[in-house]
């Protein structure tokens, strides 16, 4: 059954669309993580133009992640305190994210920007990923009891000036590494449609040492307002929230993520945090190919301003 | 000075194509409503040649080419080469008030209806098109990326040259039809229409039709244009909605 959709004026298979939601979503409750990273790419490859698949998925990330917020709000594993920091300054990175997208895509060089950050960013945090589990998969094989690190254990960053204390992270830490860490989940997640949890997890997690038990409650409140506050920005300047496309994925996200957490009581951490890393680098090394591969086609051609379309 | 006046009426009158057809036509609807079921059209525009004079003889045999003209935007080709390993985009060409839908239909092949001053005069050729938008004037780089614009548009059918699509239903009456994409552009359409004879033009008449939303899918897209700020808190608020519901649903 094919649905028009209003903004990326092109109709689409309903079914797909609430299919790959769900597919995403449940990988996302799998994992605890959005799902931004893969369903951005997967619209885009479907056919939806770019600035409505990234614009519109920051409503369906929102989505697959409030019932998670919630779930955790309930079982008090949320630091409010530090949550309302990272969403003050992902706002501002969030408003950044959404200037730098319109100026990349004025100049032409939007897809080229999309495709590096993603090889970079997916790499990267990949990789890390990837040896952080690999190495907790054998220590465990050879029978090494595996003590997670102290959140007491303090690195050089928790020394800077203008400290605050956050109590339920029991913490008592520089506020400037939580300033930084939001502004670059805002506009890295601005800018390629993505919730950042993947990013905000380890970053929590490794820099600021954030205890495990508030940890992802916390992410999932920051990207749910920050992925409303995004939808917005987008919804003002680039006018490209495609509503009816980020409902579709909605309702497929948001029960595809239920099936994916209960899914997830079945595997380890270790386990999952190998899979998500192959799942992360697998997407990477598909945008390193689109950049390193020759295109099936050198030319392409794009919209710079719609001078007909009206009511 | 009375017969100098005559003697420039006579060249004015013999300056005058002597035109005996005219073409009355129609288009058969003149909006195209998308609803959210839509998955592309097929429009049929009618016509019949008739005497300019009444009584007069039609002597044929005609045939009609019809020219359909989406709402023009400005649009850029670019080119992809690679430097240092990488594919990217490296030069590209801006094409403005470029149509976005562009279709040439004729009852026969073009090259045998139509004279070469008849298809480069108006334009008919999608490549005119190209060359009548580059933004670079006729140099050899905008014809290559128009030539590789109309091709692209080709693909995506937006643009065609359907030789076949004219279909006369007697001597004089004619039938065309047109096929829009789902992805078509929504604004106002125009439709050209050339009545030849002996590969020259002898009558044309143009006429307009608009694709438009309607209902939810136009409600949606006016809000999104006109009310943004609360177009985008409505977004939010359905996808707090959701997940808030489906939370509810599957909580034990």
């Amino acid at each position: 059954m094919q649905i028009y959709l209003p903004i990326a004026e092109l109709s689409m298979n309903l079914f797909f669309l609430v299919g790959i939601g769900g597919a995403v979503g449940f990988l996302s409750g799998l994992f605890g993580v959005g799902g931004g990273f893969l369903l951005t790419p997967l619209l885009i490859f479907s056919g939806v133009p770019s600035p409505v698949a990234v614009a519109s998925v920051t409503g369906q990330v929102a989505a697959a992640s409030t019932s998670g917020a919630l779930s955790y709000y309930r079982r008090d594993g949320i630091d409010l305190h530090l949550a309302l920091y990272l969403i003050l300054s992902s706002t501002i990175g969030a408003m950044a994210g959404v200037a730098t997208f319109s100026l990349l895509r004025s100049i032409g060089q939007l897809d080229l920007f999309i495709s590096v950050s993603y090889l970079l960013l997916l790499g990267f945090v990949g990789s890390l990923m990837m040896a952080e589990a690999v190495q907790t998969l054998l220590r465990r094989r050879a029978g090494v009891v595996i003590r997670d690190k102290l959140p007491s254990q303090h690195s050089w960053m928790h020394g800077l000036p203008m400290r605050i204390r956050f109590k339920k992270s029991r913490l008592y830490i520089s506020v400037i590494p939580v300033l930084v860490i939001g502004v670059f989940i805002g506009w890295v997640g601005a800018l390629l449609g993505i919730g950042g949890g993947f990013i905000l997890v380890p970053a929590l997690v490794y820099l600021l040492r954030v205890p495990a038990n508030v940890v992802v409650g916390t992410s999932l409140l920051q990207v749910v307002a920050m992925m409303c506050v995004t939808t917005i920005l987008q919804a003002l300047t680039s006018q490209s929230v495609d509503v009816l496309l980020a409902f579709c994925l909605m309702v497929g996200g948001t029960v595809g993520a239920q099936f994916g957490a209960s899914a997830g009581k079945y595997l380890r951490g270790d386990q999952l945090r190998a899979l998500l890393a192959l799942l992360v680098l697998a997407v990477a090394i598909r945008f390193g190919l689109s950049l390193v591969l020759a295109p099936s086609d050198p030319f392409s051609m794009a919209v710079l301003t719609s001078a007909g379309a009206a009511g | 000075m009375t017969r100098a006046f005559l003697v420039a009426v006579a060249l004015l009158l013999a300056a005058l194509p002597a035109r005996a057809e005219k073409l009355a036509s129609t288009v058969s609807s003149a909006t195209v409503q998308i609803t959210s079921s839509f998955e592309g059209t097929t429009l049929s525009l009618f016509g019949t040649i008739e005497p300019d004079i009444f009584g007069m003889p039609l002597i044929g045999p005609y045939n009609v080419i019809v020219v359909v003209t989406g709402p023009l935007q400005d649009r850029v080709t670019r080119l992809k080469t690679n430097s240092w390993g990488i594919w990217t985009n490296t030069d590209q060409v801006v094409f403005r008030q470029f149509p976005s839908f562009y279709n040439v239909l004729a009852s026969g092949k073009l090259d045998l209806i139509a004279s070469p001053e008849v298809l480069d005069g108006q334009n008919i050729l999608p490549i005119a098109q190209a060359e009548a938008a580059s933004t670079e004037g006729a140099t050899p780089k905008a014809t290559r990326f128009g030539t590789e614009l109309v091709r692209l548009m080709t693909q995506q059918a937006h643009f065609a040259v359907r030789e076949d699509a004219v279909r006369f239903l007697s001597d004089t009456a004619y039938v065309a039809q047109v096929t829009l994409p789902s992805d078509v552009t929504n604004g106002p359409f125009l439709a050209h229409t050339y009545v030849l004879k002996d590969r020259r033009v002898v009558a044309e008449h143009t006429e307009g039709f608009s694709v438009r939303k309607a209902g939810f899918e136009n409600f949606v897209f006016v809000a999104s244009r006109q009310q943004p700020l609360l177009y985008g808190i409505a977004c939010v608020i359905l996808a707090l909605g959701t997940g808030w519901l489906a939370g509810v649903v599957f909580r034990r």
